[in-house]
């Protein structure tokens, strides 16, 4: 279960007297239970990636709380961040290593042993089709193979919660399908995840519970059936998050 | 602990794949090194070389009989100069002053009349300026020895001609006089340090940022001191190996050349090595870490590299310092980071006794330097602007 209350944060942009404050998050609240897939909606610097990074333990939140089953994340980051799997936005693959040896560091820092995390990498490599990727440096990899191994690297300690953002950006339908495979089947098995998108069609196609977020805040929660209200979901968003003028 | 080991092993692996490092190290370590220790050992032995053996080119030697005596008996050895000397001199290709003795040059001397010799030379080299001077050494002597005979053939005291002598009394310890050389292993050394450290510094700091691998990194629950010792061991190993190789080229040139001058310029046994390692080692640390946390500020790899070579234009450039100011050594010198190890490891070279305080001062500062430098370094990454680059 994560859970959002009231969180707030703003950046200094500038220097000396141009220097100003900008709110980039100023009222997200949302619960986002086990079991379920739920999206962050909204348009480009709605304050999506800003959340997910505090929820991820990156970013201190300037006011409200944000806890991940049940742990404070600026209590309890080292905590936090061992049962959270992140796909950032950012895959930050290490071009002269193997896929394979990019997952293992990560694995090794988190403490695995050898045989729970090879097993592990054999399966989800069998979940997202990239057997052959293993053992070649990710150098020249494409977005969704970059997508992938970022993936396989962020669920090697098989985390209880996922936090990924824009993780379908760049990706073609194979690479798109596959990750909507995996994200269902991790949902079957009970694990709280939560994805940011500005896709409508992303969102319709795999959330349980929507959460619509403009300016900073949280315009609306709720199934996509229920937000839509009987019209088209695109319709709907729109109003929300522009307001009526648009 | 096993942190940093796995963070060692991994930033280890990721370096040695990269081309760059081995450019540094191969490039650092046998170019800088040795070459130019050989190449100034050359100079050194062939300047000495020459003046030791008063080898005298002479074009015409036939015409003063009298002149070859002369240079015989001062233990010169006379030869005669190849008949294209001119032009040999001029491409450079004939380093050595030649003495030209006109045809008629003895009978006009035994009559009196002026004579004259010539003394060819084209200084626009250094060893024909040596070799230009002790030939006219040798022509004075005997000059003087000249008017001293007929002198006493008048019953003149030959006295009268130098009234007073100037004996060169020369302070300097005899080592001394390879300044230049004993400027340059040291400061090479410290060099090496910085070259190896460099680039893998950048990699594992901006590079790391801007490839956004930082931030997956760092949503690892792992301490961020720990994330900053791997790190750092791998930079710091990549500036030791580069110290060892660049040192070890300098212990193996020093066998190869077994020239008595360069042998009477410095010393570097396995004494002076112990010294070079335990002064230079904690040196390499320091630079690891100072370059890693100058890195860490810029945004970029090319931000970085322009933050990182400030300090490289300053390890460069404090060890020149004294050489300018006609700085003494001084204690003041060892507190600061590659002065006071260049003042150390230069008189460890020229023999010189060198005590515990002035051994360990500049490591323990390195040591110092590096701590905080790691402290400042495991804060940043725990800073928001630094990590999204704000």
């Amino acid at each position: 279960m994560i859970e959002v209350g009231h969180l707030s944060k703003s950046f200094v942009s500038g220097r000396g007297r141009r220097q100003q404050r900008i709110a980039a998050v100023s009222d997200v609240s949302f619960t986002a239970p086990d079991g379920q897939i739920t999206a962050l909606l909204g348009p480009n610097g709605a304050g999506k990636t800003t959340t997910l990074r505090i929820l991820a333990t990156l970013m201190r939140a300037d006011g409200g709380t944000a806890r991940v089953g049940g742990l404070d994340v600026q209590a309890q980051p080292l905590a936090v961040r061992a049962s959270l799997g992140v796909l950032s936005d950012a895959r930050g693959l290490y071009g002269r290593l193997t896929a394979r040896e990019n997952v293992a560091y990560y694995a090794c820092l988190r403490g695995l042993a050898d045989a729970t995390w090879q097993a592990r990498l054999a399966e989800m490599a069998r979940l997202l089709d990239m057997d052959s990727l293993l053992d070649r440096p990710t150098a020249g990899f494409s977005t969704g193979e970059r997508m992938k191994v970022a993936l396989a690297r962020a669920l090697i300690h098989d985390p209880a919660h996922l936090i990924l953002d824009e993780p379908t950006n760049g990706l073609d339908v194979l690479s798109t399908r596959a990750l909507r495979a995996l994200l269902r089947h991790l949902r079957e098995r009970g694990k709280c995840i939560v994805f940011s998108s500005h896709i409508m069609q992303e969102v319709d196609a795999l959330a349980d519970t929507l959460v619509i977020v403009a300016h900073g805040r949280t315009v609306a929660s709720g199934t996509p059936q229920a937000i839509a209200a009987g019209g088209a979901l695109e319709d709907a968003f729109v109003r929300l998050a522009f307001g009526e003028a648009a | 602990m096993k942190v940093a080991l796995t963070v060692y092993l991994k930033e280890l692996a990721d370096a040695l794949r990269d081309r760059r490092t081995w450019m540094v190290v191969l490039i650092s370590s046998i170019v800088a090194g040795p070459v130019s220790l050989l190449l100034l050992a050359s100079f050194v032995s062939d300047i000495e070389a020459s003046a030791a053996k008063r080898e005298v080119l002479v074009a015409g030697g036939q015409h003063a009989p009298q002149l070859a005596n002369f240079l015989a008996r001062a233990g010169a050895r006379v030869s005669e100069a190849p008949a294209d000397f001119r032009e040999r001199q001029r491409d450079g290709r004939l380093q050595q002053a030649v003495i030209v003795v006109p045809e008629d040059f003895e009978r006009r001397l035994a009559r009196g009349e002026d004579a004259r010799l010539q003394l060819v030379f084209d200084d626009s080299g250094t060893k024909a300026q040596a070799s230009s001077r002790a030939a006219a050494g040798l022509l004075r002597a005997w000059q003087r020895e000249l008017a001293s005979q007929g002198l006493m053939a008048r019953g003149v005291s030959p006295q009268l001609l130098t009234r007073f002598s100037v004996e060169e009394v020369n302070l300097a310890p005899s080592r001394s006089r390879g300044a230049q050389l004993l400027f340059l292993v040291p400061w090479l050394a410290m060099l090496g340090s910085v070259v190896g450290a460099i680039s893998v510094a950048i990699d594992v700091t901006a590079g790391e940022r801007e490839r956004g691998s930082l931030e997956p990194l760092l949503m690892n629950p792992v301490p961020a001191w720990a994330v900053v010792l791997g790190k750092w061991g791998v930079v710091a190993t990549s500036a030791i190996a580069v110290v060892l190789l660049t040192l070890a080229g300098f212990a193996l040139a020093m066998q190869f050349v077994r020239s008595e001058t360069l042998a009477a310029l410095m010393q570097f046994g396995p004494r002076e090595l112990a010294v070079f390692l335990a002064v230079l080692l904690p040196f390499a640390g320091f630079m690891a870490a100072l370059l890693m946390l100058a890195a860490a500020y810029g945004r970029s790899y090319k931000e970085a590299q322009t933050y990182a070579s400030y300090i490289t234009m300053l390890v460069n450039f404090l060890p020149i310092l004294p050489l300018f100011l006609s700085l003494r050594d001084a204690p003041w010198q060892l507190a600061v980071p590659a002065l006071g190890q260049q003042m150390v490891l230069a008189r460890v070279l020229r023999g010189e006794a060198v005590g515990w305080p002035e051994l360990m001062a500049p490591g323990a500062l390195a040591l110092a330097g590096t701590l905080v430098c790691l402290a400042l370094l495991a804060r940043l990454l725990r800073a928001e602007r630094i990590v999204f680059a704000r």
